[in-house]
């Protein structure tokens, strides 16, 4: 049901490259500025510098935290980790699930696998998984988080690019190169992933968005990051009882998680000229 | 349900379809047997983790002898595929089990459940009804300046987690403009004191699923306006409301079926979240205590009440399907 209909009836048409750059661009800027945060930390982030939950003033330009350190050192120095972690994870499910799902669209009898195994996974929800892996394996940090997402997000991925492959699995090319003997790896990745760049690309865009959805939700509920690292979702869940006393400590990297979350949303949209289907069984 | 699904198997349809009962049921079993599939899974993967109940459970300077004798008191020595069938065939009767504390996992579920699906249900009937005003005011307008909005702050809203929603709330109506309570008090009867400390956890929860279902519900009506009765619809001229109510929506209703049952989960999950912050009495605190214990039949509890709902909303979408496009999955 996705991208059949026309633009017209829809209302929307094939973004341009210069309508695409502008969307995506505050989520560029973002994600340097993150990524570049660490550089830019006027204190080191684990020594107390002010009262704790202390107001803004000369030294904190936006107060302290719980311990009296300097917020915004700390929210400098929190996007990077968890920036990092989200494109790890958009990688490994984007690249599972193209290999899978174009295996899928070639080899239908594993395609009905992948979708019983999607059918089950939607069963479960991410955040009780994730509670599961991440405790299953407490030395795990982060990378439990982001084995946890990988493995609960691919199922849906999986789906998306069986979907999008299926007709080009079909089309005589594929099938006249399949009886001239050519191998499975070989119409895999030559005949069938080239035509899949636009669907791929927006798979990416969003699965980085679920990427920092799923990371800042176990940080918040402390299944990732430990205490003394400075990570967004952490400084609110640590801060929050001082909400009172100095609001900027929980307001900030909220702010930073909600521009990152809804810019990268936003250009991922873009990039996509098809509209969502519900990821789900249809 | 069954009478109805009998009614459409006279109507002629491709020969694979079985007889409308046997069809309806297919699908139930169909979706009970995910259901069991899912909690031996679940049931296996806590067995995997490090560490059983009864270490997780023991008190400070318990002997190992005593460890063990509670081990066995809890049944932790016999094999796991053993305890899931005990487990598993008891839920019919609705026993579903004992906690790593000897209490029952009915009783210990009893109090907090109701709370949570009280919340649960509140934004999932929110979300449908703000994702289905949003989606269609959007649709009649393809391309306006409101359906650019709606794409806008849809596209917008469904990535933003559940805790920045909340914690953005709380400053707003609950820190600056003084509206509503911050925190949930409980009552005497275990239910949050009074109504207005619903408010903000239910559009903490509902916010990011109105985001999400509305972009289901724009793409599903847009889908229906290329068709041709539409089109006919258009050109006799009838009026906008009608062609939607009448004409667009019976359409799209598989679609934000199928939606709002994946709402479902991603509201399980908010859930946790929200509550945790608004110290919400619900299933979410208890969730992650039975985590740390260890405590097998307490999360294969909750796995079995959100899954069951998340099936029968499934169910529901499937059977939704079935009466419009009259086909089986």
């Amino acid at each position: 049901m996705t991208a059949s209909a026309p633009a017209a009836m829809t209302g929307r048409q094939k973004p341009s490259r210069a309508r695409v750059l502008v969307r995506a661009l505050p989520a560029l800027l973002l994600l340097v500025l993150a990524l570049a945060g660490p550089l830019l930390a006027p204190h080191a982030i684990d020594r107390p510098l002010a009262a704790p939950y202390g107001p803004a003033d000369g030294t904190a330009a936006l107060g302290g935290d719980l311990l009296g350190r300097d917020v915004l050192s700390r929210l400098l120095s929190g996007g990077a980790p968890l920036i990092a972690t989200a494109l790890a994870i958009a990688l490994a499910v984007t690249a599972a699930a193209t290999a899978l799902g174009i295996l899928a669209a070639l080899r239908p009898r594993f395609g009905r696998w992948v979708e019983r195994a999607a059918d089950l996974a939607i069963l479960l929800p991410a955040v009780l998984g994730i509670m599961l892996i991440a405790l299953a394996w407490p030395s795990g940090g982060r990378l439990a988080v982001g084995l946890a997402a990988t493995v609960l997000g691919t199922p849906y991925a999986v789906r998306v690019v069986a979907a999008a492959a299926a007709p080009i699995a079909a089309t005589g090319y594929v099938e006249t190169a399949s009886a001239g003997g050519e191998r499975l790896w070989y119409l895999m990745a030559r005949e069938v992933l080239p035509n899949l760049r636009a669907t791929l690309l927006a798979l990416f865009g969003l699965r980085f968005v679920e990427g920092v959805y799923i990371v800042s939700i176990a940080a918040f509920l402390q299944l990732g990051p430990q205490p003394p690292e400075a990570d967004w979702a952490l400084m609110i869940r640590e801060n929050a009882p001082g909400i009172l006393l100095n609001p900027w400590a929980v307001a900030a990297p909220c702010l930073a998680i909600g521009l990152l979350a809804i810019s990268v949303n936003l250009a991922a949209d873009a990039l996509a000229p098809a509209r969502p289907s519900p990821e789900t069984p249809l | 349900m069954i009478p109805a699904a009998a009614e459409r198997a006279t109507a002629p349809g491709p020969a694979r379809h079985l007889p409308g009962a046997g069809r309806a049921a297919r699908l139930a079993v169909r979706r009970l047997g995910m259901l069991a599939l899912l909690l031996a899974a679940v049931f296996a993967a806590i067995e995997l983790l490090p560490g059983d109940a009864a270490d997780a459970t023991s008190e400070r300077g318990e002997s190992a002898a005593d460890t063990t004798l509670r081990r066995e008191a809890l049944g932790l020595d016999r094999p796991v595929a053993e305890r899931f069938w005990d487990w598993i065939s008891g839920l019919p009767t609705g026993d579903l089990g004992t906690t790593a504390h000897g209490q029952p996992v009915t009783s210990v579920l009893s109090g907090p459940f109701p709370n949570t699906l009280l919340l649960g249900s509140l934004a999932l009937a929110l979300s449908i009804t703000g994702a289905l005003a949003l989606g269609s005011w959007a649709a009649l307008r393809p391309g306006g300046r409101v359906d650019r909005a709606v794409a806008v702050a849809s596209t917008a809203a469904f990535a933003l987690p559940e805790f920045v929603v909340s914690v953005a709330l709380l400053l707003v109506f609950s820190q600056w403009a003084g509206w509503l309570p911050a925190v949930t008090l409980t009552g005497p009867d275990g239910a949050p004191a009074s109504w207005d400390m619903l408010v903000l956890p239910l559009l903490a929860l509902a916010i990011p699923q109105i985001g999400w279902n509305s972009r289901i519900v724009r793409g599903a009506l847009a889908d229906q306006a290329d068709l041709p009765h539409v089109q006919a619809a258009i050109i006799d001229g009838l009026p906008r409301r009608r062609i939607l109510i009448h004409h667009m929506l019976p359409g799209a209703l598989p679609a934000v079926a199928v939606s709002t049952a994946t709402s479902a989960g991603m509201l399980v999950g908010g859930a946790v979240v929200v509550e945790t912050l608004f110290n919400y009495p619900g299933v979410g605190a208890v969730l992650a205590g039975a985590i740390t214990d260890r405590d097998t039949p307490l999360v294969a509890g909750v796995v079995v009440a959100t899954g069951a709902a998340i099936s029968t909303l499934l169910l529901l979408a499937d059977y939704v399907r079935d009466r419009i496009l009259g086909t089986t999955p």
